[in-house]
């Protein structure tokens, strides 16, 4: 595995170049006065040495050590604890957290790239900081000031960790059907009694506490999603004065063994008659736990770009480095035995789809990150209330279209390195098996996919993607004439999705089950032609510097590779899509 | 794990109905092929993968093979099941009766393989790699050889192995290292060392026969220079015993992402003796008259995990409750509905569905082509029948190895969150079937030999071969009642076929970089027309039983949905490869190597 380097340039692209983020920075107060260019480079420069130094080293090693669990005790590979407390200590749990408490204040834009960088390092680790800010941010949104004066800023400072509780054996998807039972006390507290299965960052050796967020029932609740509230379940007790108390009633009863992600703690979580607080009113569970939802949904995306991204710095070297066989057209190393591969179109084709499919989810990923900051801090309600929308319509495709492209390009990764790829040393089958994982938690891709058709494209009567689609039209009607060979493609491809839209809008009225028929392969029409508007937006950014700089050669060489060579798999897609239901639901269950 | 049950059902479908092997084997003179007897061995077959080879699968995972002083220790349960094997004459199945073999068609060999696989992929390399080396001896060997080791092999007293790769060198070996020094005595001295080396040690025979690639001290340099012997680990003794241990070790094993059971060996040869096998420097064409076959049976590597990807999924998603369906509640009186009634799910199972089955067809098909191209009567009918296998071939083994890992990862989709513990047994499938499309040539490497040396290489004639059998039956079926729609989808494909390769070809004469610029979209694209192809084939033959009032009709109903699935979800995916095929090399080759990464 080749030593990981973060794409600090390409970030600074991203964000400079393409998107100018400083001028929406200065125009939203509150994150004027915490971050301007300058800082931010500075920052990401600094994430990526403590990612490539500290964390990286040990993502092989913590694959093969995996976790282990002893009588209720988890314990990390070696290296796990000092790294987070590295990790701790440079702030980078707190990187987006409240500054009341402690946090450093950074927009998502720039917590963002962190993540890349952290998960790219080594996912496993990444899911442990991942976990405590997504908890961090469902407490600081919900929870009564008092909760949040005593548990954020340890958490922020990663001396506490956080997990998030909400599968069960039977309810995974369908989280209306929970058991877990929450018990009303006299001193205003609640006993939580109830198994929870896939706990992340369940139980582990890093931090010295452990704060859960635990989805349960109260006695009187309604049935079904809402009748569900959340309870803050601290692993040991904390005093009065701050200082950690009795350990709690609730323990670790096993770690599932994984495919990937072995580094991370997938815990058997049992409560039994455990203390919790409440965290906002009673039986508003579920909406407390959306709120970080498109964070966290967001941030799972990323880690498929960032897996993506550790494959195709390794594919690259190796690609130059490993010769076998001559080019087509005739020997380029001709004092070696034999060329480098990275000569042969069909290895040319993996890699430029690696670098297409990377860069342009660093680009959208940054996008809908931007989005998130506008509707947190803009202080004009209209453009709050447009951001918000952009954002529930985009995180879903961002979630399930960066985690499916993932898993494509760590296969690629795999691929370059003929056999050498299905061996553990090598490093690049882990980057699979790793990223396997993100299509499936937060939300399948087919939940995703269900969540971006009915429920925000169709549930808004298509208002949501409107905003999209215009902000689009605005680009291509007003773009330059020399940007034409990407404007036109996207144009087209704007129109398809459009029709498309407006089609499945007309045939779901009809008959329900066209949204589920419809909806993966309609997310993933909309993913590639959300890239083909960011690898746009890029071209505009680099052309005519291409001469100065080979960087933004490279960037007009792979926008160029997108249109032409990934785009067209819409039009694929586009006749799944209307081919409708009828297909399958021609069989009975026991035909199959 | 889910439990493998052999999908015997559609495997006779198949071989009675749609392709009539009775017919085929009668005319091949393979005259114990008789349907009782293929019945019988398919039973047989299905009892020995269901209830010996699977239950090993999920605990070889987590054991794997152990590796200690150069030996290797492989998981339990495997020795015992090889010895149960080979004393049940399954080895020797196909092989050569003059050798000990039971002299039945290579294509129900692989039919038999098809269930061994899926039962237990890592242990069905063992075999699977003795069959490759059995068949290479056979050509090429010495009646001597064939008398020393080919009756061994065809016991299953000891076993085979194929030694290509080097550490420097896996596709390109025209570059090997290996020597090969003659001496005194007609034998030769063979030093080097060989990687990837799949069963190269273990404990499940009382001898193993490498097949070795190596060069001669005057051999020319490229791939004209490559010679192969035969180098035992243990030298044979007169009677069919083994002698004295040969210079040969096995230097370590791989860890590996999946097939963990199966040793993936570095074997050491430090002069060890070795015999010619073929003559000199012919070492590479000795290894290709085995290609074919072995191609093919990795390209069933896809179909046998996606088959038992598919079987787990089926079941879970008839029994898992989660959510109600979108149209109303299916099973009222349970806290939620079955998964399988959602649309998405039923996606997921029916492209799992619609891909196995037509790789099946597709993999028979080019099975019974085997035995034709092996036995027909005729020069004229073998030639015909290895012009479409050398077609099919890389189609068999990239298309279903790229489909079977779609597959397995749907089947693990399908379970949610439990797909991705191992105790479930969904995501070793994946693992074990994503070595499919890198081993036995790179699929892009399949890709460069369909479009390039097949295709471009015989100026289009093995791709007129086969376009012609679609044409014909197009126009045969122009008219179909029902299937008609799908008729006409299908020969407009066939027609853009040939006007993508003519354009391909063209363009190459220009600039030979557009070959493998465009070759593994043409490979897709060539992969799915061929599954349309034997979709309508299998649905013409459901249709007819269906009119017929014949055998039960759920079955044909579910092949006919199956098909609709197929040309309206899947043979779509088409266009995009059409497109990509058609972009041209200008967008991959203008970028520097060292602009790859800045």
């Amino acid at each position: 595995m080749a030593d990981y380097q973060a794409p600090l340039r390409d970030m600074r692209f991203v964000l400079n170049e393409v998107f100018e983020v400083s001028k929406l920075w200065a125009e939203l107060p509150a994150l004027a006065e915490v971050v301007d260019e300058d800082t931010a480079n500075a920052i990401l420069e600094e994430a990526g040495k403590v990612t490539a130094g500290i964390i990286a080293p040990l993502n092989r090693s913590g694959d093969e050590e995996g976790c282990s669990w002893d009588d209720g005790a988890v314990r990390t590979p070696a290296g796990f604890p000092a790294a987070y407390r590295a990790y701790a200590e440079g702030g980078w749990v707190g990187v987006g957290g409240d500054p009341r408490f402690g946090g450093m204040g950074m927009p998502k834009v720039i917590s963002a790239q962190v993540e890349e960088m952290v998960n790219a390092a080594n996912l496993s680790f990444g899911l442990y900081p991942m976990l405590t800010a997504g908890a961090c941010l469902s407490l600081n949104a919900h929870a009564s000031e008092e909760l949040k004066e005593k548990y954020l800023p340890n958490m922020y400072e990663g001396r506490w960790a956080g997990s998030m509780c909400l599968t069960e054996p039977h309810a995974g998807t369908d989280l209306g059907i929970i058991r877990t039972k929450a018990e009303p006390q006299a001193d205003g507290s609640y006993k939580v009694s109830g198994t929870k299965i896939f706990i992340t960052g369940g139980e582990h050796d890093l931090t010295e506490n452990i704060i859960h967020l635990v989805l349960a029932k109260l006695p009187d609740a309604p049935a079904g999603p809402k009748g569900i509230s959340l309870f803050l379940v601290p692993k040991f007790l904390v005093n009065a004065d701050g200082s950690l108390g009795e350990r709690n009633a609730l323990s670790c009863g096993s770690i599932e063994h994984k495919m990937g992600i072995k580094a991370s703690a997938t815990c058997v979580m049992n409560f039994d008659g455990a203390t919790g607080w409440i965290v906002d009113a009673p039986n508003k569970g579920l909406a407390a736990m959306f709120t970080m939802m498109n964070y966290e949904r967001l941030g799972v995306g990323i880690q498929g770009l960032a897996t993506g991204e550790r494959s195709y710095q390794s594919a690259v070297d190796y690609a130059r480095e490993r010769i076998q066989s001559r080019a087509p057209t005739g020997p380029q190393a001709k004092d070696k035995a034999a060329d480098p591969i990275i000569v042969h179109p069909d290895v040319r084709r993996m890699l430029l789809t690696m670098k297409a499919l990377n860069e342009g989810g660093r680009a959208f990923s940054s996008y809908v990150a931007m989005q998130l900051d506008t509707a947190k801090f803009s202080e004009d309600p209209a453009t709050r209330k447009r951001a918000e929308e952009l954002v529930a319509l985009l995180t879903p495709v961002a979630k399930a279209f960066l985690t499916d492209m993932g898993l494509e390009t760590t296969i690629h990764g795999q691929q370059v390195f003929g056999g050498h790829g299905f061996i553990r040393e090598w490093g690049q089958e882990q980057l699979v098996r790793d990223c396997r994982i993100t299509q499936i938690y937060e939300g399948t891709n087919g939940i995703q996919a269900l969540d971006l058709v009915g429920r925000k494209v169709i549930g808004s009567g298509g208002a949501f993607y409107r905003h999209f689609a215009e902000e689009i039209k605005a680009f291509t009607d007003s773009a330059d004439a020399s940007l034409a060979e990407f404007v036109g493609p996207l144009k087209a491809a704007i129109a398809n999705l459009e029709q498309m839209t407006a089609e499945l809008l007309e045939r779901a009225k009809a008959n329900p089950n066209e949204i589920g028929a419809a909806s993966v392969e309609y997310l993933q029409v909309f993913g590639y032609t959300a890239y083909a508007y960011m690898w746009a937006l890029m071209a505009r950014a680099a052309l005519g510097k291409q001469d100065q700089d080979d960087f933004y050669a490279s960037k007009l060489g792979t926008a160029r590779f997108y249109f032409a060579r990934i785009l067209p798999r819409i039009h694929s897609l586009t006749a799944a899509v209307k081919a409708g239901s009828e297909s399958l639901y021609l069989l009975d269950a026991a035909q199959f | 794990m889910p439990d493998y049950k052999a999908p015997l059902r559609d495997m006779r479908f198949l071989l009675d109905e749609v392709f009539d092997f009775p017919a085929s084997y009668a005319a091949l003179g393979a005259s114990e092929a008789t349907p009782d007897m293929v019945s019988a061995i398919l039973e047989e077959g299905a009892k020995f993968c269901e209830q010996v080879l699977a239950p090993l699968n999920r605990s070889g995972d987590e054991e794997e093979c152990q590796f200690e002083h150069g030996v290797v220790t492989t998981p339990k349960g495997f020795k015992e099941a090889f010895a149960q094997y080979a004393e049940g004459g399954w080895m020797g199945l196909a092989a050569d009766a003059s050798y000990g073999g039971q002299g039945l068609p290579h294509s129900l060999g692989l039919i038999v393989s098809e269930m061994v696989a899926a039962a237990n992929q890592s242990w069905a390399m063992y075999p699977g790699l003795t069959h490759g080396a059995m068949s290479a001896i056979h050509a090429h060997g010495s009646e001597e050889q064939k008398q020393t080791y080919l009756t061994r092999m065809t016991e299953g007293r000891w076993t085979g192995t194929m030694c290509l790769t080097e550490a420097h060198c896996g596709t390109d070996l025209g570059i090997i290292k290996t020597r090969a020094v003659p001496q005194a005595d007609g034998s030769y001295a063979i030093s080097g060392s060989k990687i990837f080396i799949s069963a190269g040690e273990h404990d499940m025979s009382e001898n193993i026969v490498h097949l070795v690639l190596a060069k001669l001290p005057d051999a020319p340099a490229g791939t004209k220079g490559i010679s192969l012997f035969i180098v035992p680990k243990f030298l044979p003794a007169a009677g069919g015993g083994v002698g004295a241990r040969n210079a040969v070790s096995c230097g370590s094993i791989e860890h590996k992402m999946g097939i963990k059971a199966s040793a993936t060996c570095v074997i050491n040869f430090d002069n060890a003796t070795g015999y010619l096998i073929g003559e000199a420097n012919k070492g590479l064409n000795c290894m290709f008259t085995m290609m074919n076959h072995a191609r093919l049976g990795t390209g069933m590597q896809g179909l046998c995990l996606g088959e038992a990807s598919f079987q787990g999924a089926v079941k879970y998603a008839g029994e898992r409750l989660q959510m109600r369906a979108l149209t109303g509640p299916k099973a009222p009186d349970k806290p939620a509905d079955p998964i399988i009634v959602h649309p998405d799910v039923r996606r997921m199972l029916l492209t799992m569905k619609a891909f196995n089955e037509g790789n099946r067809a597709l993999a028979y098909f080019t099975a019974q082509l085997l035995d034709q191209a092996h036995s027909a009567d005729s020069a004229e009918q073998r030639e015909e029948a290895e012009d479409l296998l050398a077609f099919l071939t890389p189609i068999c083994k990239a298309f279903m190895t790229e489909t079977g890992l779609e597959v397995t990862n749907l089947g693990m989709q399908v379970f949610g969150g439990h797909g991705f513990i191992r105790e479930w047994g969904m995501e070793q499938l994946v693992r074990d079937c994503r070595i499919a499309p890198i081993y036995e040539g790179t699929n892009g490497i399949q890709a460069l030999d369909l479009l390039g040396r097949k295709v471009l290489g015989s100026q289009g004639k093995l791709l007129r071969g086969f376009t012609k059998i679609v044409h014909k039956f197009c126009q045969a079926q122009a008219e179909h009642l029902q299937l008609k729609g799908y008729v006409a989808q299908l020969a407009t494909l066939n027609q853009q076929w040939g006007e993508l390769t003519q354009k391909i070809g063209m363009a190459a004469m220009s600039n030979p970089d557009e070959v493998g610029a465009a070759s593994v979209d043409y490979l897709m694209f060539s992969g799915y027309v061929t599954l349309a192809y034997f979709w309508l084939r299998m649905a013409v033959v459901a249709q007819r039983r269906l009119d017929a009032g014949e055998g039960e009709a759920a079955f044909y109903q579910a092949k006919l949905a199956t098909c609709a699935f197929y040309f309206k979800r899947l043979l779509p995916r088409t266009a995009a490869h059409l497109a990509a095929a058609e972009a041209g090399s200008e967008c991959m080759m203008s970028l520097a190597a060292e602009h790859f990464a800045l």
